[in-house]
This record gives C-alpha cells, sequence and structure tokens, in this order.
C-alpha cells in the first residue's frame, strides 16, 4: 500500500482497508490529508425567518402536479417517432440503396444506426429527469457515436474517387437535413415534458438523433456506397444537426441565465 | 437507501480527535429522512411539505453553495433561485427515486447560471471602472473554515464532487447522478482531488489554508 492507492481507497465508499489503515498510522503526508478531509465544514444557520419566507413563498402557487412518466414510456415515444418518420421517408423515396449494398453492409449499417438510436433516446430519457442515473457519459456519447459510427463505415465500404462529389453529395444533404430538422419538432415536444438542465448538452444529443433519422433515411434509399460520399453527404447530415442543436442549446442556455439575471435582480418575490 | 458515510471518518475512527471534527462535517443522513414522502406530498399540494422540505434541505444547500461560492449573501441568492427551480420542475421528481441526487442537480445547474451571472457583473464593474485604484482588500467576515479554503484550491469539478461528499453527505452514486454522470467518472474525480490536495498539503499552501 502506498499513497497513491490510499487515495484511491478514499474515493471509494468501502471503508478504508487494514492495509490503508496502517498505511495512514506510518505515512505523515496522508495522516494530514485525512486530518484535512476532516476539518470542520461552517455551520451557518439560516434565520427561521428566511425559511419560513421561502416556504410560504412556494406555498402560495401550490398546485397539484402529477410526476412525469415512467422513462420506458419516452424510450417508446423517441424510438416510435424515429421509426415512424424514418418509414414514412423510405416509403415516399424508396429504398434504392438496399439493393445495391451486400447482405453484411445492409446489415451492419442499420444495426449500428440502431443501436446509436437506442443509446441516444435513452440518454435524452435521462437527461429530461434531473439526477438520473447514467451509465454512459452523456457528454461523451454524442462524439462517441459520431466516432463509431464514421469508422464502421470507413472499415464497411470501399472509398471511390467519384468525378462530381459534391454533385453527388449536395442533392443528399439537401434531402437529409430538412428530415433531421422535422425529426427535432417532435423530440423537442417530448423532452418539455421534463427538465433540461443542460440546454447545450441535450441540443446536441437531440440534434444528432434528429441528424440520424436522415441519415437512416439517406442510407436505405441512396444507392450510391461510396464510403467518402455516406461520410460526407448521409453522416454529415446528423453532424450537421448536432452541431445546429448544440448551438441551439447553447443560445438556450444563455438566454435562460440572462432571464435569471433579470429575476434576480426582482428578488424578494418569494418573500 | 443505506447510510454510507464518506470514507475518511472511517480513518478518523481511530483517531478521536479526527473523529470529534468528522462528526460535525457532514450533514447527517438522519435529517433527510422521510424526504421522499415529502416530495411526494408537496407534488399533490399539501400546504405542509413546502416548510418541512425547505427546513430539511436549506442548510445542506446553503453549505453547497457556500464551500462554491465566496459570499454568503450570493450562496443566499442561490438557495432563493433554487428553491423557485425545485418548485417549477417539481413534477419531474419520480417518486421512489432518491430525492438528494434531484435536488443537488438542480442546486448544481443554479451555481453554474449564478457563476456566469456574477462573471459577468464582475466584468462589466472592470469596464466601467472610473478610479484605477483597488479598494483595499478586506477580509471577509463570513470567511469559511479551513475546510473551505482547503478545498478553494481544487478545480471547480474536482471541489464539487468533495464537497458533496464531505459536506452534503451524498454517496458516490448519488454525485454520480447530481453531475450526470457516471460512479467511475466521480471516483475519478474524488481521487484526483485527494491526490492534489496531498500535494497542496505538502507543499504548505492547503497547510496555510488549514490553519487559518
Amino acid at each position: 500500500m502506498n499513497c497513491d492507492d490510499l487515495a484511491k481507497a478514499l474515493s471509494e465508499e468501502t471503508p478504508l482497508p487494514l492495509e490503508a489503515q496502517e498505511h495512514v498510522k506510518s505515512c505523515k503526508r496522508c495522516q494530514e490529508l485525512v486530518k484535512a478531509l476532516n476539518l470542520p465544514v461552517a455551520v451557518e444557520s439560516l434565520p427561521p425567518v428566511t425559511l419560513q419566507q421561502i416556504a410560504e413563498g412556494i406555498a402560495t402557487n401550490l398546485r397539484p402536479v402529477s410526476p412525469v412518466a415512467p422513462a420506458g414510456y419516452f424510450f417508446a415515444a423517441f424510438s416510435g417517432v424515429f421509426v415512424s418518420i424514418v418509414a414514412f421517408f423510405v416509403y415516399r423515396m424508396g429504398a434504392l440503396a438496399i439493393a445495391v449494398m451486400t447482405p453484411l453492409e445492409t446489415v451492419a449499417i442499420l444495426t449500428a444506426l440502431a443501436v446509436s438510436t437506442g443509446l441516444l433516446a435513452y440518454s435524452l430519457v435521462h437527461q429530461m429527469i434531473p439526477g438520473s442515473h447514467y451509465r454512459i457519459s452523456p457528454r461523451l456519447l454524442p462524439v462517441g457515436i459520431a466516432v463509431s459510427l464514421t469508422i464502421m463505415i470507413a472499415v464497411l465500404f470501399q472509398f471511390q474517387h467519384e468525378q462530381n462529389f459534391w454533385g453527388h453529395a449536395w442533392p443528399c444533404i439537401r434531402a437529409g437535413i430538412p428530415i433531421g430538422v422535422l425529426a427535432a419538432v417532435p423530440f423537442w415536444l417530448i423532452l418539455r415534458r421534463g427538465a433540461i438542465l443542460f440546454p447545450a448538452m441535450t441540443g446536441a444529443t437531440t440534434g444528432l438523433l434528429a441528424g440520424l433519422v436522415g441519415t437512416s433515411v439517406l442510407e436505405i434509399h441512396c444507392p450510391n456506397v461510396d464510403a467518402w460520399h455516406i461520410l460526407v453527404s448521409h453522416l454529415g447530415v446528423a453532424m450537421l444537426c448536432a452541431l445546429a442543436g448544440l448551438i441551439v442549446g447553447l443560445a438556450v442556455e444563455i438566454k435562460g441565465y440572462a432571464v435569471n439575471s433579470l429575476n434576480s435582480n426582482h428578488k424578494g418575490h418569494l418573500a | 437507501m443505506s447510510h454510507q458515510g464518506v470514507t475518511p471518518r472511517v480513518a478518523a475512527a481511530n483517531d478521536p480527535q479526527m473523529q470529534c471534527s468528522a462528526q460535525d462535517n457532514v450533514v447527517p443522513r438522519q435529517s433527510f429522512a422521510d424526504l421522499d414522502r415529502w416530495m411526494e406530498r408537496y407534488q399533490q399540494a399539501d400546504p405542509d411539505a413546502p416548510a418541512a422540505l425547505v427546513g430539511a434541505l436549506s442548510p445542506a444547500l446553503l453549505r453547497f453553495f457556500r464551500s462554491q461560492v465566496a459570499s454568503r449573501e450570493q450562496a443566499d441568492d442561490l438557495l432563493q433561485e433554487t428553491w423557485l427551480r425545485i418548485h417549477r420542475v417539481r413534477h419531474t421528481y419520480r417518486p421512489g427515486e432518491p430525492v438528494l441526487p434531484w435536488i443537488y442537480a438542480i442546486a448544481r445547474r443554479v451555481r453554474v447560471d449564478g457563476y456566469r451571472r456574477t462573471r459577468r457583473i464582475t466584468l462589466h464593474e472592470i469596464a466601467m471602472e472610473l478610479l484605477p485604484e483597488r479598494p483595499a482588500p478586506v477580509r471577509d467576515r463570513n470567511l469559511g473554515p479551513a475546510f473551505d479554503t482547503l478545498v478553494a484550491a481544487l478545480p471547480q469539478a474536482q471541489r464539487e464532487v468533495v464537497t458533496m461528499l464531505k459536506v452534503g453527505g451524498l454517496t458516490l452514486e448519488e454525485v454520480a447522478r447530481a453531475t450526470s454522470s457516471t460512479v467511475g467518472a466521480v471516483k475519478q474525480k474524488a481521487h484526483r482531488a485527494y491526490e492534489r490536495l496531498r500535494d497542496l498539503l505538502q507543499s504548505g499552501e492547503g497547510a496555510k489554508g488549514a490553519a487559518q
């Protein structure tokens, strides 16, 4: 047991093992650390009048509310919206890519899109409710999904050198982005049922999910299987939507705290 | 939810001096008993619920804000703002879920907004400053005790985790929920914070703070 192991042991919830306790006895540095962590914290009492004012301020406005629906309900709503929009546009535009891709490519890319959608919906369901339990960091998830899909496309499809790259890419981008924007509307309506604490993070996640609707439609519809084309004009739709979601979220965050600044200037409304 | 004290307290149990101080440090979990029942009653508009919740949670929230911001006034403002937001989003509490992470997640958001607001005002004040002289530094009467001074040297994210664990008495799982993070990430931050604190104490910076 050394000092580093002790710091690790301190960050666990289990009682300090005997070895660690022995180490604390023999190591002056660690003794200091343990003592410092047990230094007293200011016990600042709140005047009962203040507490009463806050409580009364809340009580005057009190109306019964129904708790939000279970997580499964929202997960089903996100997934349902995703599948419905993809199905509608594929029905309208046709599934031309399925005939061109190999069975392996088809299964792999659709599975990857389905898994990504599930993970993003799962993350959003938890971001709607403060204090939710996360198994995957919601900050890292959109980045992880974008990187994973990029690698997957690069591995699955061949890189070719098209003559008129942007001529082929532009129609796909132009078709995919409106689908993403359209999907973002019902996603936002679902999100409104909860409380979004970090709009930038939630905006990026929602944007990516909405963008993946467009990507999925293009992936099923567009018969161009060049890896560059798929990366830029199919996955690019999802990336652009994620970026737009991030920007909108940041704007909401800045606007939100500006509004709160105004509220705090008119403090006393609780009292 | 079982009581899970802050780990250093276990080590402190062997040292009577440390044990004594440790008992004063963390908000006792017993004071949070029945919070979930009060939250449910709050959602059902029971008029007694706000007073019960405000009375039980405000001291812990004030400590949380006090260890994150400099002045008592700011901490009081943030506390009021937190209760406003709690009231607005009370429907997002799911009965049966732990209350503390839900409350701290909202408090954390309020603290972030408060920090931005303060920074904006400070920047504005400097820009509008007509006289180049700075006022003489005045020691804040409300200056926190040694623990606050010590953790003030930590980066924001680590300070937040240590404060929730040490001052709020939250478990790792609860801190992870409150910070929208994973238990592993919280453990890592706590580990880094403890290492940094040890280095600070050794270099004397922390010891100076602790001696104040």
